[in-house]
């Protein structure tokens, strides 16, 4: 086990040095560099040539890669933001809790309902309301989430004003006894929550349906059903353990999805997360902060594989892992 | 202030323009349907009844597209929310107005309350109020104006703007409340120029040194200390930025409101659903798409007025089938702005003529758009041997068709959709135009380096009236000069423009420039379109100008809910 764990975090840690090489080389050759956009009041050259002496982005650029290596790798030191003008790191913990809150709820959600749907599906199967849920959840998987987020909007925040349209807190709720800050916090997770986890449990439904057929069909149900165990027992504790291993992976899978999602709905919902920062920095081309943020999600996704594979294993005795 | 070409960057700088519609000339729908004259101040829309007397209290909830960057404006990129929030917790020396239809703009008191120059203008001397203070109660004085310039000039602080600095020699301490600025020589930009930047406090801020302040934006927050009519009260990064009363504002009687919430709001479509269910109470970004809606909502009004925004084509001088002016005017001529405008705008935007915007003072009264006649236009073209030799529908001279790329930023719809009625109405004489769109980055690559063919683009006018950036030709390659434009004649012309004392008096020479580019059509322009903000109806007093959309915040007040 501990071996298997160490092996895989050495695996991660590779992963993780390509994927942010290959974004260090890939935004230093896209068009533009920091401070050069051509706007009406732009820095004149001199004050250009200034700042990227200042940034050290004059020196060649295998220099600038060493450094920058150096730097993460030996002190954990993601550098300074060249918009923010302050350490990425604090750019990337203040913009980290909402992206967690978003995703862990829709995740939440994505798990609840994606479950539900696809046991529901399955147990009807061939029946009406089997094909609802199967071409429902077809139909929100293939729409866009900003769409969505915007139809949320409109429905709720709009036509039938129940929920805020966007933001992590009402104005002033600061203020509030902590019980009531947290249900204000509730009720602004909720739509962009249900939004992004309902678009992905489209996906998820999907697979357990079909997981849970597959296993339906095999042998030790029969048995179980001969035998006289209830049907509902049958379904939730003998087939859905063993479909259990393909949903992991369909959850571990769908994680870089769920992240992608929750920086279109950070911008829907205007939610402070790491999506937005990513964003803005790569209009503006902060360097620094790019590699930040591709470094952070990069072990997000990575860290959910592994947890997924861990519970792999827990789930189904067969996977050793040695 | 900031010499006031827009600091919009461009795809902002889409965003706003896409903001830039509903018109003076457009009712505000409602029950106080009054016009704004062209030019006037956003607020004659949104003015209260004249019974309605300002309400003390309330908070406005205003909702931008974009976070502030910090609170150090030495450091921060120059942006237009860094510009608006930075100045309502910041003092200038004085503050210059939105008046520029009739003259050059105005300028009132604000920590100096009154400044005099010398007689031969070399030195400006500035009377500072006994009555400001710093939020940490310490007066507000000369040696803060001193060292804020200190600072703005500083090699380290590498300050965006330290170039409008360069004219000035000294800032001398002449006693607490009085500072004086020297001058290397007069010019018209003196007072603008020794205005540039908020005064920042040097006790509070001295204790960092300048070499550390590139990465101090932290530092700064940590140690805030200022001096506007509004005190920050909080900042979540992507989020809001919580304003509230200064109870130590020398006018007592200001600001009107207890609190002003910025919200950040990067979707437009959330934006408008947010002024409608009455989450924001103003917000300075609406889409001509929205106003139908705002228009019908009865708890909102349009504030709507003339920008500074200008967008045109630029045809890259360096390239020799557009080196020649005749060919820029057939081109022009070609291009049917009359449709392109109306279908876009309505009558939200009107067809540009000058780099000086219709309603400016200095803008040539008699400067009419070349007119659409595309006949003319092919005789033009044929003349500089450009003819369909090949009976292929294209025109070519020397074998070569008249082909070329048409670029524009990303991001902004109304120009991408220009684009495309440019490259059908030029179809129709022969020129084969292909659109691209490109992301700014992409964009601002290729119009700096000069490898583009033709670019449609967007600028704020520098209300200095200061074209230097724009058309000398110092400015290819280092300034705004995309279309590479060299005319020793206009280089002249912007030169003697600066070097005149008192800008109005450089009307001869700011209308001979425009005839000269009216003439050379380095840029056609296509057009000018108003800015457009959204607002609750209770929301009074709204001052947003050419400068800056919260202008004078501390005098809007809030209406009792009803």
């Amino acid at each position: 086990m501990l071996r298997f764990l160490a092996r895989r975090l050495a695996a991660a840690a590779l992963l993780l040095f390509l994927v942010l090489s290959a974004v260090f080389f890939l935004i230093h050759a896209a068009p533009g560099a920091p401070g050069d956009l051509l706007t009406e009041d732009r820095l004149p050259h001199a004050q250009r040539e200034r700042l990227r002496a200042l940034w050290g982005l004059d020196r060649p650029l295998s220099e600038q890669y060493a450094a920058w290596l150096g730097a993460v790798a030996l002190r954990g030191d993601l550098g300074v933001s060249l918009v923010h003008h302050r350490p990425v790191a604090a750019v990337l913990a203040e913009a980290l809790p909402a992206t967690l809150l978003l995703s862990g709820a829709a995740f939440a959600v994505n798990a609840i309902a994606g479950l539900a749907l696809g046991v529901a599906a399955a147990r009807r199967r061939g029946r009406a309301a089997d094909h609802l849920i199967r071409w429902g959840s077809l139909l929100l998987y293939s729409l866009p989430t900003f769409w969505l987020g915007l139809m949320a909007i409109l429905l709720f925040s709009h036509f039938w004003p129940v929920l805020p349209a966007g933001h992590l807190r009402s104005v002033g709720a600061e203020a509030l006894p902590a019980p009531a800050r947290l249900l204000d916090l509730g009720r602004h997770l909720l739509l962009p929550s249900l939004v992004l986890g309902l678009w992905l449990a489209g996906a998820t439904a999907r697979f357990v349906r079909n997981g849970l057929l597959e296993v339906l069909e095999q042998d030790y149900v029969r048995t179980a059903r001969a035998a006289g165990v209830p049907e509902r027992r049958v379904l939730w504790v003998h087939a859905l353990r063993n479909a259990a291993v393909p949903v992991v992976q369909v959850f571990a899978v769908t994680l870089p999805a769920l992240l992608g999602g929750s920086l279109v709905t950070e911008v829907v919902f205007s939610l402070p997360g790491i999506g937005r920062a990513g964003f803005e920095a790569v209009m503006t081309r902060d360097y620094p902060l790019i590699l930040g943020v591709t470094a952070l999600s990069a072990a997000l996704v990575i860290a959910g594989t592994l947890a997924a594979d861990l519970a792999h294993g827990a789930l189904d005795p067969k996977v050793r892992h040695a | 202030m900031r010499p006031p070409l827009c600091r919009l960057p461009p795809w902002p700088l889409a965003v706003a323009l896409a903001a830039c519609l509903a018109g003076a000339g457009l009712g505000i729908g409602g029950c106080r349907p009054r016009e704004a004259g062209e030019g006037a101040p956003a607020g004659t829309d949104g003015a209260p009844p004249a019974a309605a007397r300002p309400v003390r209290g309330g908070t406005a909830v205003v909702g931008w597209g974009s976070d502030i960057s910090g609170l150090n404006e030495l450091i921060v990129p120059a942006s237009s929310v860094n510009d608006e929030v930075l100045f309502q917790i910041f003092l200038h020396l004085v503050q210059e107005q939105g008046d520029f239809d009739e003259h050059p703009p105005t300028f009132e008191p604000q920590l100096a309350e009154r400044w005099e120059f010398s007689p031969d203008r070399r030195t400006l001397t500035f009377h500072l109020r006994d009555d400001v203070v710093w939020s940490d109660g310490v007066p507000v004085t000369a040696e803060d104006v001193r060292w804020t310039w200190q600072a703005q000039t500083h090699p380290d602080v590498a300050w965006g703007d330290s170039a409008s600095k360069e004219g000035i020699t000294d800032v001398e301490v002449v006693n607490p409340h009085t500072v004086r600025f020297h001058f290397r020589e007069a010019y018209g930009k003196q007072l603008l120029e020794a205005n540039e930047g908020v005064i920042l406090p040097k006790h509070a801020w001295e204790k960092l040194p300048f070499a550390e302040w590139q990465q101090g934006a932290d530092w700064f927050r940590e140690h805030l200390v200022t001096n506007g009519p509004f005190l920050l009260q909080a900042w979540t990064p992507q989020q809001e930025v919580v304003l509230v009363r200064n109870p130590r504002f020398y006018d007592p009687a200001l600001p009107y409101l207890d609190k002003v919430v910025l919200r950040v709001v990067p979707d437009q479509s959330a934006m408008l659903a947010m002024l409608r269910n009455g989450e924001v109470h103003f917000t300075p970004s609406l889409s001509a798409t929205d106003v139908p809606a705002v228009r019908a909502d009865p708890d909102l009004k349009l504030v709507a007025y003339w920008f500074k925004l200008f967008v045109f084509v630029a045809w890259n001088n360096d390239d020799p089938r557009f080196a020649d002016p005749e060919v820029r005017r057939a081109l022009a001529m070609s291009i049917d702005r009359r449709t392109i405008v109306d279908s876009l705008w309505g009558e939200l935007a009107r067809i540009g003529s000058s780099p000086i915007v219709t309603q400016v003072w200095a803008h040539h009264p008699r400067l009419q758009p070349l007119p659409y006649d595309p006949q003319q236009a092919k005789r033009l073209l044929a003349k500089h041997g450009w003819r369909d030799s090949d009976g292929d529908g294209v025109l070519d001279k020397a074998g070569k068709p008249f082909a070329f790329e048409l670029l524009t930023n990303s991001g902004n719809q109304q120009r991408a959709d220009a684009t495309v009625m440019i490259q059908e109405q030029l179809r129709r004489i022969g020129v084969e135009v292909e659109p691209q769109v490109l992301e700014i980055n992409a964009l601002s690559e290729q119009l700096d380096d000069g490898s583009f063919d033709a670019a449609l683009f967007g600028y704020g006018m520098d209300t200095s009236l200061d074209l230097h950036s724009v058309f000398h030709s110092r400015s290819v390659g280092e300034g705004n000069n995309i279309a590479r434009y060299r005319n020793p004649e206009v280089d002249r012309l912007i030169e003697e423009v600066r070097r005149v004392p008192q800008i109005e008096q450089a009307r001869p020479q700011l209308y001979k420039l425009q005839e000269v580019l009216h003439r050379d059509q380095p840029f056609t322009y296509l057009w000018e379109s108003q800015r457009l903000h959204g607002a609750s109806r209770r929301l009074q007093n709204i001052q947003s100008n050419i400068l800056f959309s919260l202008f004078d915040l501390e005098e809007w007040w809030m209406a009792p809910a009803s």
